[in-house]
């Protein structure tokens, strides 16, 4: 399984790689949405996406929409994960066709639960540190 | 959580100390795990922020809610915390690029987190980090201000409304 980690900051996609990989995932990452697209155009093509809302060029929500316009890539899972947690924007994003919205600052078992959610991991694992 | 309050004299919610100190906890808590808390740091009202070097950070949220997170830290605090963040080794060299990429997203997360305090709907800018201590706004007024400390160092966490 293959992991992109969509996110500005270094630091989050740091912390997000060490408990992707701990889950046994291979990595990629782009630092906002427009450079995420760019890679799957190239033919990057991840199972899971983290994507974080707030980010310069692209950001999350539109990157979903841009993603789910592609019929190629509808198998691909999209998890939120951002400090926006207005009501409001989760429901946009889940429309928008996120599958999972996680609000940061998050635990390494609230990410790892929502994979065993998705069926990305199994259900009884040890979490990554 | 409590109710945001109001400051006497101004036309703005504010939150209350106790829910940014709770939101910065978790934010702490999640970016260098569970082995080393924020410690209270009483600090007189009016004090400058007193760190050997510093590194700063602002978000503005506007919308229903207008106002601007700040967080202040110690040069130290801001390089150890980097270094956590990035999985560093923390006696090892961590470059100014790194410390304003964990100091953005710490900003991004205690904002982001002040906001949802805030009534709603409202828009969170990207963060803007500086090596030093920042000159913030002039139009705006400091309503709250959190002292912490992190291995002994300094760290500082206000919200700012726009003046009257």
């Amino acid at each position: 399984m293959r992991a992109m980690i969509i996110d500005d900051s270094r630091a989050m996609r740091s912390i997000l790689r060490r408990i992707v990989t701990g889950l046994d995932f291979e990595t990629s990452e782009a630092e906002h949405g427009q450079a995420a697209l760019d890679q799957m155009h190239a033919g990057v093509v991840p199972d899971l996406c983290l994507v974080d809302w707030n980010m310069p060029v692209m950001d999350g929500y539109t990157f979903i929409q841009q993603v789910r316009a592609n019929p190629e890539w509808r198998d691909i899972t999209l998890m939120m994960v951002t400090t926006e947690s207005e009501q409001r924007q989760i429901v946009r994003a889940l429309a928008a066709g996120a599958h999972e919205y996680v609000i940061k600052p998050f635990t390494p078992e609230a990410i790892v639960e929502k994979l065993e959610l998705l069926g990305l991991v199994p259900a009884v694992r040890e979490v990554p540190a | 959580m409590t109710a945001p309050t109001t400051v006497p004299g101004y036309d703005a919610s504010v939150p209350s100390l106790d829910d940014v100190g709770a939101v910065t906890d978790d934010v702490w808590l999640a970016l260098v795990g569970e082995d080393e808390v924020l410690l209270p740091r009483p600090v007189p009202p009016g004090s400058p922020f007193d760190a050997t070097g510093a590194w700063s950070a602002a978000v503005t949220v506007t919308g229903e809610w207008q106002g601007v997170v700040t967080v202040e830290l110690d040069e130290q605090v801001a390089r150890l915390l980097s270094a956590r963040m990035l999985a560093l080794p923390e006696d090892g060299p961590v470059n100014d690029g790194d410390v304003a990429d964990a100091v953005g997203e710490l900003v991004n997360m205690v904002g982001g987190n002040v906001k949802s305090l805030m009534p709603g709907p409202s828009v969170l800018s990207l963060p803007s980090v500086a090596a030093g201590r920042a000159a913030f706004a002039s139009d705006v007024v400091e309503v709250c201000r959190l002292d912490v400390a992190w291995r002994g160092g300094p760290v500082r966490v206000c919200v700012h409304v726009p003046r009257p």
